[in-house]
């Protein structure tokens, strides 16, 4: 359907450099790239398919506008589309008046648990009262505890979606479980 | 705002191949960004050539009705 010449032994910066002066080749950076920010985009959504599907479209959408303006710093492609993604996201939620309802699995939960050093032996009861200390939040907060536990991206990944190091990334996550550690003891106390 | 709420199903939260291909769809993709980027056609009021001629019709008959008096 379209033009491409010769792309197979393309390295992905020389695809990037051709997308800029030529849409069409911005398909082959979608072809590598849709199943991984769509997957991501689902689960944030908690398996809305219909709507990860849109908000997939307007992550790229959104890319192929500003390829020209993307400058490779070092970090990989799919952290700027990631970037986009969560921004995308984030506009999503923000624009619903109520409270939008994103299930995620109990295994993350039980794995923040225990990062978070809170026992995992607890009731569903107890169980739901974390979540409402969680849902409590800052939504800064709450990102990279979703991108770690639910999206269960690596370090390196976080940071590179926030343009940080990796340690520094490992830092502001421990902190916020440390926070959600101090909040779950004292809700603890209260009782 | 989002609300986290955990699924007790034990069910995957995870697309499965066949709903990714349903929404992969570049020329769909490609059609979209046309259609929203591309420009419309120049609006009669900012055509240069249409100005022009109708300069020259107006002269011409400014002309044939000076020289008729």
């Amino acid at each position: 359907m379209f033009r491409r010449k010769n792309t197979v032994n393309l390295t992905e910066s020389e695809v990037i450099q051709l997308a800029k002066k030529q849409q069409d080749y911005f398909g082959l950076l979608y072809d590598k790239y849709f199943e991984l920010i769509f997957r991501f985009v689902f689960k944030r959504l908690g398996g809305n398919e219909d709507l990860a599907g849109d908000i997939t479209q307007q992550t790229f959408m959104k890319a192929m506008a500003n390829i020209e303006k993307y400058e490779d710093r070092g970090f990989p492609f799919s952290s700027w589309l990631y970037r986009i993604a969560q921004n995308e996201v984030m506009m999503y939620f923000r624009e619903q008046k109520k409270h939008v309802t994103v299930e995620i699995e109990e295994r993350s939960v039980l794995d923040l648990m225990e990062e978070a050093n809170i026992s995992t032996a607890m009731s569903q009861d107890e169980q739901e009262q974390l979540m409402a200390i969680l849902n409590g939040m800052e939504q800064e907060h709450l990102d990279l505890i979703e991108l770690r536990f639910f999206q269960t991206l690596s370090f390196k990944e976080i940071a590179d979606i926030y343009s940080i190091t990796e340690a520094n990334a490992k830092m502001k996550i421990y902190r916020i479980l440390e926070k959600l550690n101090k909040k779950w003891g004292e809700s603890k106390k209260d009782k | 705002m989002r609300k986290f709420v955990v699924n007790r199903t034990n069910k995957k939260i995870e697309p499965s191949k066949e709903q990714i291909n349903r929404h992969k769809d570049f020329a769909r993709l490609h059609h979209d960004y046309e259609r929203l980027t591309k420009r419309g056609k120049k609006p009669l009021y900012q055509d240069r050539k249409l100005w022009m001629l109708l300069f020259i019709i107006g002269l011409v008959l400014f002309l044939i009705f000076y020289e008729g008096l």
